[in-house]
């Protein structure tokens, strides 16, 4: 069997787990999570949040790749509309994540699988692949909870699969493969369990997010919708901001003359971008249909993570129609995970 | 040591700490004469009816499993319970001789003859691979689609079986597998009071032993592993770790389709070989029941709430067609960013709406070649006419077209490919009975 931390977490996490369990909290055990009763659609604020250490970083070629890691905490998965509270198991000792983005540009990469060994001493401690997943204070990144063994110098490998994402401007033809990154790094209970437990007793369950945490690494926010270019119309469904916009240059995939049609949608608040929806779009002028087909996602250093197709062209007074076909299949930190689930159609008029 | 397993012979009888069926798992991974005995001395002698004096009776296809297997109430066939494995290597040097030839068959009739075929008795296959026809001058016919083993998608790094043969064993019995390798090997000289003619140990050396179980009870009394979470999550009934049954009559090729029909190899096949571990911490901790469902069969199935444990309900068909999943892989992408597993690999069908394959896979403990005990994985057995049949049906598993256009990633909410990692594969042919001792590459 694997070497594992018997220590149950909640024996380390207890005193603070119970701290914030008032009256309106429903509070599972003091390692489970705090949830807000009758929880609206919308993105709130969540009763807690747990403070983070940097582990380290590691990188190949232009993928870099920050680890860091919390008290272990419950998430939601999701899958299709159908979302899963994935509670804190007892073996578990961490919440470890991972950031990756392009050493070039800065920008933070949606690739599509990512996986984690742990090792201690050369002797594996866990594996498993990583969700992607979403939260308020770091956005877009990859993780699950671990199980640990005890204090002592660790090597996280961490396999990336090549992007899911079409790669434009200056990431055009980079991340097609993947790549091994090996990170190192110092754990010790108490640097885990003296992490800050912020609690927010006032404004938990309201509209609202926690902001996005000062990090030594790069985030994953969509440009402010006056810093995107020729924007052709705004909407929101699902609590989630979406704006569409026709870049002067078209991507290199594109054919010449055409133009391209894109949809960045993003949380509200700190305008993290959603990957792994499928979102389709229809442009019709004059009651006839110029384009009525599915968008894929791309990446831009300037335009963020967005959706697009390349289009016959578009002009004033067309009307155009965005559709949320699935939502993002991303797992979600508490405050995250009604929202951006029941999503429709927008219409805009260019 | 019977180990029938039915579900109701289920209740752990606790004798030396272990199950009776933890026990059976526990020899046949162990393997050799002292697993035997002990194996013996627990259950007793099984008493198993000896093969045919007349081995002209025997079907000309090794493959020829499922006439000989039990049936359960809705006709699928029920898979033997317990497996072993031999990889091997010729061990002369540069070609195999006539009398050699002859020994390894004569070793191979003497099984025959000391085991009727059935779940209650032994089933075996030989099978050779690229690398062992390598040696010969003469390439393989064109008849035969046989190709050297590689990685089948872009998150997979397996190592490659190159072994020269490997021998597949079958049977409900543990001490049949046991005795059946020991007997092939040489270490015992006879075996269900029938003399061996002959072994292979002069003529084959082995190189890994693999080992595995299928069947109600056996995955749910040995979970004490690497890949399942201790919370004993798999259910008594599930016949494989994963917690749902597979085999559904429907969703599995037939043996005439996937016989080769002509050339020197007539009535053979292939035999496709891999080793997944198996990692079900997030499966059984994380997802829901009906995210289980929708990853393993399809979304319909688990909106409609088709599945009743561990899916016995579903009767002789998962399903697929019935509910139209394989035709809505691809708008269940679009619209739901989740598909299931049975649902894109039944889209590898042939002119006649056949599955391409035979499925004869099976759970293991086995962590890695040293027999080290302890993770839980899969020996992927899969019977094809061609190999290619076999990599149509991984791509169409890998549903990489459906994650080009929608929500569905690489892994992520693609069936069950989060929870599986290849470690290993390998191809091989499995020639008629009448060539399957140490063939050339053109017998006549
Ligand atoms: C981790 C290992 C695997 C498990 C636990 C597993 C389990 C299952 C289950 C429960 C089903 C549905 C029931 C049935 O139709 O039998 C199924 C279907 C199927 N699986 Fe797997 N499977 C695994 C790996 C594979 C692999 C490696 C392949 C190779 C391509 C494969 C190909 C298929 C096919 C072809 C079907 C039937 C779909 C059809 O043709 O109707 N499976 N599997």
């Amino acid at each position: 069997m694997k070497r594992r931390d018997v220590l149950a977490a909640g024996a380390t996490f207890g005193l603070a787990g119970l701290a914030g369990c008032s009256g309106t909290f429903e509070t599972e055990s003091s390692s489970q999570f705090t949830t807000v009763e009758d929880r609206a659609e919308t993105v709130y604020y969540p009763g807690h949040i747990d403070g983070m250490a940097m582990l380290g970083m590691g990188g190949s070629g232009r993928y870099r790749l920050g680890l860091m890691y919390s008290l272990p905490h419950a998430f939601w998965n999701i899958s299709a509309r159908d979302t899963n509270l994935a509670r804190v198991s007892e073996d578990v000792s961490a919440h470890l994540m991972a950031t990756i983005w392009d050493d070039e540009t800065g920008t933070v990469l949606p690739t599509a699988d990512v996986s984690a060994d742990v090792l201690k001493d050369g002797e594996q401690v866990d594996s498993r692949p990583l969700w992607p997943m979403l939260s308020q204070t770091m956005g877009y990144h990859f993780g699950d909870n671990v199980a640990l063994d005890g204090d002592g110098t660790y090597t996280a490998r961490l396999d990336v699969e090549a992007m899911q994402a079409r790669a434009m401007g200056g990431l055009a033809g980079a991340f097609e493969e993947g790549v091994t990154v090996e990170v190192e790094f110092e754990h010790t209970r108490d640097q885990l369990s003296n992490l800050t437990y912020e609690e927010f007793p006032d404004r938990m369950g309201d509209p609202g997010a926690i902001e996005p945490m000062e990090m030594e690494m790069p985030m994953s926010r969509a440009p402010e919708r006056g810093d995107l270019p020729n924007v052709l119309g705004t909407g929101t469904t699902g609590d989630a901001d979406f704006v569409a916009f026709a870049p002067d240059t078209t991507p290199e995939f594109a054919d010449d003359g055409t133009t391209y049609l894109a949809v960045s949608p993003r949380t509200p608040y700190n305008r993290y971008p959603l990957p792994f929806m499928s979102l389709s779009a229809t442009l019709t002028r004059d009651g006839k249909s110029v384009y009525d087909d599915v968008l894929l996602a791309g990446i831009d250093p300037d335009l963020g993570y967005h959706y697009g197709a390349a289009i016959d062209g578009v002009e004033s007074g067309d009307s155009l129609t965005v559709t949320v076909d699935a939502p993002p299949q991303i797992s979600r930190h508490e405050g995250y995970e009604t929202a951006f689930v029941e999503m429709g159609e927008m219409e805009m008029t260019v | 040591m019977e180990d029938i397993g039915s579900s109701g012979a289920s209740g752990p009888s606790e004798e030396g700490g272990l199950s009776r069926r933890q026990f059976a798992k526990a020899a046949v991974a162990i393997g050799g004469a002292s697993a035997l005995s002990a194996c013996l001395d627990r259950g007793g002698s099984p008493d198993v009816a000896q093969g045919p004096d007349d081995l002209s009776t025997l079907p000309a296809r090794q493959h020829a499993w499922d006439e000989f297997l039990t049936r359960d109430d809705h006709g699928n066939v029920v898979a033997p319970r317990h497996r072993v494995l031999l990889l091997l290597n010729y061990a002369g040097e540069a070609t195999p001789s006539d009398a050699e030839r002859e020994t390894a068959e004569s070793a191979f009739r003497s099984l025959e003859r000391a085991y009727k075929r059935g779940n209650d008795g032994l089933l075996f296959t030989v099978g050779y691979s690229p690398s062992y026809f390598e040696r010969f001058d003469a390439g393989l016919p064109a008849s035969v689609d046989l190709q050297k083993p590689r990685a089948l998608a872009s998150f997979e790094e397996p190592e490659l079986d190159e072994q020269d043969a490997v021998v597949h064993l079958a049977s409900d019995h543990a001490p049949v597998v046991l005795a059946a390798e020991e007997a092939l090997l040489g270490e015992q000289s006879a075996v269900n009071g029938v003399e061996m003619d002959a072994d292979i140990s002069g003529v084959f050396e082995r190189v890994d032993r693999r080992t595995g179980f299928i069947g109600a009870g056996l995955p749910a009394e040995n979970q004490d592993v690497d890949g399942i979470p201790s919370s004993e999550p798999v259910d008594e009934e599930a016949p494989l770790y994963m917690g749902f049954k597979s085999g559904y009559r429907k969703n599995q090729a037939t043996e005439d389709r996937v016989t080769i029909s002509d050339g020197p190899f007539a009535g053979g096949t292939t035999h496709q070989l891999s080793k997944i571990r198996l990692n079900l911490d997030q499966w059984y901790q994380q997802d829901s029941r009906s995210q289980r469902v929708s990853k393993m069969f399809c979304p319909v199935h688990a909106e409609e709430d088709l599945v009743e444990g561990v899916g016995d309900n579903l009767g002789d068909s998962s399903q697929m067609e019935e509910r139209s999943c394989p035709a809505h892989a691809e708008e269940h992408a679009r619209t739901r960013g989740s598909v299931g597993h049975s649902q894109k690999s039944a889209r590898a069908r042939d002119e006649d709406g056949s599955p391409l394959m035979i499925r004869r896979d099976f759970d293991s403990t086995d962590r890695d070649e040293n027999g080290d005990d302890g993770q839980a994985s899969l020996h992927f057995v899969s019977l094809q006419r061609t190999i290619s049949d076999f990599v149509d049906t991984r791509d169409a598993m890998n549903g990489t077209d459906l994650a080009e256009r929608s929500a569905v990633g690489q892994r992520n909410n693609n069936g069950i490919l989060q929870y599986m990692e290849v470690l290993r594969r390998g191809n091989f042919l499995l020639p008629p009975r009448e060539h399957r001792a140490l063939p050339t590459s053109n017998p006549s």
